[in-house]
């Protein structure tokens, strides 16, 4: 049941990530986006990590997808309605990508990984993860957690910086 | 099925890449980058949950990979409408010279 459902839900992501680079207006690409992202929440699911899942939707599709159809909406040029890739471009695009794709999963076919024993009820809760995040001992995250409140703070202040109206 | 779960993000991670290989447009760009953060992320909990289950440290580092894709978003759209005031274009291609 659960790898009928993967097998789905697999082919629909790849679709809609095919669909997001391959159409020509930037608007449908952010939506198709959402998508994508969405059912990037629904892998979360699927891998036992609902709270990663909760905070894939916050924060990708209720924050980072609303600041790009802003964007969009902002920067709409005349010269650049429709985003159509000349042939030269696509086939240096699909070139790279498909070589990409070919030797990581060929590395990937050789490569045994030490796969465990997975249990049907994860035993990993929310209570684990904040845990983990505020843990100051060898395993903790504590350091990188600072490091990130301060790089959002840093981030927040730059961009009010950066977009501000010049003063006259 | 680990297999087929790094399969799928790796497919994911080459999508992306063909979109930064060719789009013009900056926010396209940016999108493009987007699934290719988001495809990581994927890959960091499938090894969480494979290969280490009793702990949490993929997850941990995919919730760090969030706040960086969304602090990364945000520059880079500051940056983006600012050009776009003085260029009146998103077009990458064109953004050559930091100045002017």
């Amino acid at each position: 049941m659960n790898e009928t459902l993967f097998y789905v839900l697999a082919g629909l992501s790849v679709f809609g990530a095919l669909a997001t680079v391959m159409t020509v207006h930037i608007l449908r690409s952010a939506i198709y986006l959402m998508g994508v992202l969405c059912l990037s929440a629904s892998f979360y699911v699927l891998l036992g990590a609902e709270f990663l899942a909760g905070i894939q939707i916050l924060v990708y599709v209720g924050g980072i997808v609303v600041l790009l159809v802003f964007a969009v909406m902002l920067t709409r040029s005349d010269d650049l309605d429709e985003d159509r890739p000349t042939w030269p471009r696509k086939i240096v695009g699909a070139v790279g990508a498909l070589s990409f794709f070919s030797v990581s999963a060929w590395l990937l076919s050789q490569s045994p990984f030490a796969e465990e024993k997975v249990l049907e009820t994860s035993n990993v809760d929310i209570k684990s993860i904040g845990r983990a995040l505020l843990d100051t001992g060898s395993n903790g995250y504590v350091l990188p957690f600072e490091v990130v409140s301060l790089l959002l703070l840093a981030v927040l202040i730059a961009g009010i910086v950066i977009a501000r109206k010049e003063p006259q | 099925m680990l297999f087929h779960w790094v399969l799928l993000s790796l497919a994911l991670f080459s999508v992306g890449i063909y979109g930064v290989l060719t789009r013009r447009n900056a926010v396209g760009l940016l999108i493009s980058v987007e699934l290719m953060l988001n495809a990581a992320a994927i890959n960091l909990v499938v090894f969480n949950r494979y290969v280490a289950p009793a702990q949490v440290d993929g997850q941990v580092m995919a919730i760090f990979v969030m706040a960086l894709a969304a602090a990364e978003v945000l520059v880079g759209m500051a940056i983006l409408v600012m050009l776009f005031r003085k260029r009146k274009s998103a077009d990458v291609t064109k953004m050559m010279g930091l100045r002017h």
